[in-house]
């Protein structure tokens, strides 16, 4: 081959090397995966697809609640038009969502946060915060962001849980047991804690047990199909390493407005010997949360992991309790008397007679 | 003949002045063509350190349906390295680069970090070796880490990908004159071939992989049906005064369905570089 031959072929190479540039980007632009338009239909197509392709409890929800996602598809597509305002859609898409009436599911706009909260707001509330205010009395010990103690007058040690929004200190919770090592029993009243960090409730469990415990079940969506999930994986409880751990009887007190972490941490503490659940079902929330993005910027949150307590029973509406306690009823809350807490000391009192 | 004018006068002497200090900055020289650009001989390295500035484009179903678009910043780095010659592949070339991108979506909502890395390295085969050019090829390794941070995701906000790969690498280097002026146009791309890809599977948590240690579901082999990545780049090499500067565009584009779900990214960087000339001695004490 001569060589002005080769430096052809070698110009040639360098002007090709320039046209591929154009030709890559024009290569990205086909769009191969499926983009939805930003139109009130687009919008609504994104989301009724994300969902359809990504939660995880189709199965579950139409077994109990009679949802039929495509059916839903079918009703709420009339009501959406292209043109409609922004604030009409959102409740629209809303409304549609809400019919799995799962608190994992929210769409969030600049303007509000979508959600169906009816886990909770169906159900009688069993809860005061003025009552849980009075029994912590003024001298309670802040033991981190949402954990609050007291010692109750009959020798009960008595922890209100406000939020696993973060991991109490391990150096606070054993100067909690230090303070609470003459106490015959341990309350921790989680009514109305709405989640939180996993690793929060994990971190609170690992020190009421002795020995290694399966708490609970995971899998995840590996494919659009609704049946489409993962092996199951185990969870199980260690006990906390070189932390003082608490063997003396633990009454969990749960209620409807007990959601996402604080469920999980009631099915976890339920696994435990020494643990008795007291109070209402919680109100669920047993699937790890995802999120997505519409085309106008809409996030989209969903359940895509769900869980299973020890024996396989589902979660996601909620964890029964050992105990079930009667309604908190006015009359009480007016005389000041937290009819779940009172029964949780009651318990606790008896168990020292009767052990 | 006109008087000369005050006027005129001062035209010319600033004029002289001009011609003077552009002399002096940029002197005429008489460059052979190898002078402007020549691969490195043995034990030589020839490096090109360079700014980047671009644009980025990203879509990743594990975080978004969204498509995110900004602006880029980033560095590069070119080196030849000069090996035996008496081996087949006697040219190595490595690039590396880094790149941090803010970047939204199309209506300016939402907000999605990209930050990556690229380490290719190349074997060549000198397949076209004259005065006028230099044509490389051979094979490469290839190694590219990327993070996602989507900004708006609470629970699942960060992805990360990578591969590490075998491909083909090709160099060419072109010397050329405008208008006299001594200049060398490159082009080069890699592309993997085959090799190991990392990516969540579909919708598996993070948080879960660490926890259950099942890694074995993040990774995936990966060739160029299932992951498409070229990394190509143009330069035009110009001699000022002593030094070499080089002005580049690379393009680095990564198409991947892996895990049941895609991304796709697009990066397109100018560089303004500096390049320079190393021999590697040995250390005697």
């Amino acid at each position: 081959m001569s060589t002005r031959f080769l430096n052809k072929v070698s110009l040639l190479l360098a002007v090709v090397g320039l046209l591929l540039l154009p030709v890559s980007c024009a290569w990205n632009e086909e769009e191969v995966d499926r983009e939805f338009s930003n139109t009130p239909q687009g919008n609504f197509m994104a989301l009724w697809t994300i969902m359809d392709e990504h939660y995880c409890f189709f199965d579950l929800k139409k077994e109990v609640l009679g949802v039929d996602w495509n059916e839903v598809k079918k009703r709420y597509s009339e009501s959406v038009s292209d043109r409609m305002s922004s604030k009409a859609l959102f409740e629209v898409l809303c409304n549609m969502i809400g019919e799995l009436r799962d608190g994992h599911v929210n769409l969030v706009s600049s303007y509000d946060f979508g959600r169906n909260w009816s886990w909770k707001t169906d159900y009688p509330a069993n809860y005061s915060q003025d009552l849980r205010n009075s029994y912590l009395g003024k001298d309670y010990v802040i033991g981190g962001n949402g954990y609050y103690y007291t010692i109750f007058d009959d020798n009960i040690g008595y922890l209100a849980v406000e939020s696993f929004e973060s991991i109490i200190a391990s150096g606070r919770l054993g100067m909690m047991f230090n303070n609470m090592s003459l106490c015959n029993g341990l309350i921790i009243d989680i009514r109305d804690n709405g989640g939180g960090n996993v690793m929060a409730s994990e971190f609170l469990a690992s020190h009421f047990t002795e020995k290694k415990v399966t708490v609970s079940y995971s899998c995840y969506k590996n494919g659009p199909g609704h049946n489409d999930f993962s092996k199951l994986y185990r969870n199980e409880l260690s006990p906390a390493k070189e932390d003082l751990r608490w063997t003396k009887p633990v009454v969990v007190l749960v209620n409807r407005g007990c959601f996402s972490t604080a469920n999980d941490f009631a099915y976890t503490m339920k696994a435990l010997d020494n643990v008795t659940l007291m109070g209402d079902t919680t109100g669920g929330g047993g699937g790890l949360p995802m999120s997505s993005e519409l085309p106008n910027g809409w996030v989209v949150r969903f359940s895509s992991a769900p869980t299973y307590d020890a024996e396989m029973n589902h979660v996601e509406f909620g964890v029964e309790p050992d105990i079930r306690l009667d309604d908190m009823t006015d009359e009480e809350i007016s005389r000041g008397v937290d009819s779940y807490i009172e029964s949780a000391r009651n318990y606790i009192n008896g168990k020292l007679i009767n052990p | 003949m006109k008087p000369m004018t005050d006027s005129s006068r001062c035209s010319d002497l600033l004029l002289t002045v001009l011609v003077t200090v552009l002399a002096a900055l940029f002197p005429l020289r008489a460059y052979s063509q190898q002078d402007v650009w020549s691969l490195p001989l043995y034990k030589e390295t020839v490096t090109v350190n360079a700014v980047t500035y671009g644009s980025a484009f990203a879509r990743d179903t594990y975080l978004s349906q969204s498509r995110y678009e900004g602006w880029a910043v980033g560095f590069e780095d070119d080196r030849w390295k000069g090996y035996n010659p008496d081996k087949l592949f006697n040219v190595g070339r490595t690039h590396s680069s880094i790149l941090f991108s803010p970047m939204k979506n199309r209506l300016g909502g939402g907000s999605t970090l990209q930050l990556a890395g690229t380490v290719y390295h190349g074997w060549l085969w000198h397949a076209v070796e004259n005065d006028r050019c230099d044509l490389l090829v051979g094979p490469a390794c290839m190694m590219n880490l990327g993070v996602l941070y989507d900004r708006q995701n609470s629970n699942n906000p960060v992805n990360v990908e990578g591969f590490v790969a075998a491909g083909v690498c090709v160099d060419n280097t072109f010397r050329f004159r405008l208008f006299y002026y001594p200049m060398a146009l490159q082009a080069s791309f890699y592309m993997p071939l085959a090799g190991v890809g990392f990516a969540p599977d579909y919708d598996l948590p993070y948080w879960m992989v660490f926890r259950y240690n099942d890694y074995g579901k993040f990774i995936h082999f990966i060739t160029p049906f299932n992951n498409v990545a070229l990394s190509q780049q143009v330069a035009l090499v110009v001699p000022v005064r002593g030094d070499r500067f080089r002005i580049g565009y690379t393009l680095d584009f990564n198409k991947n369905r892996l895990g049941g779900h895609s991304t796709r990214l697009l990066n397109g960087m100018f560089s303004i570089g500096y390049a320079m000339r190393f021999e590697t001695k040995k250390w005697n004490r």
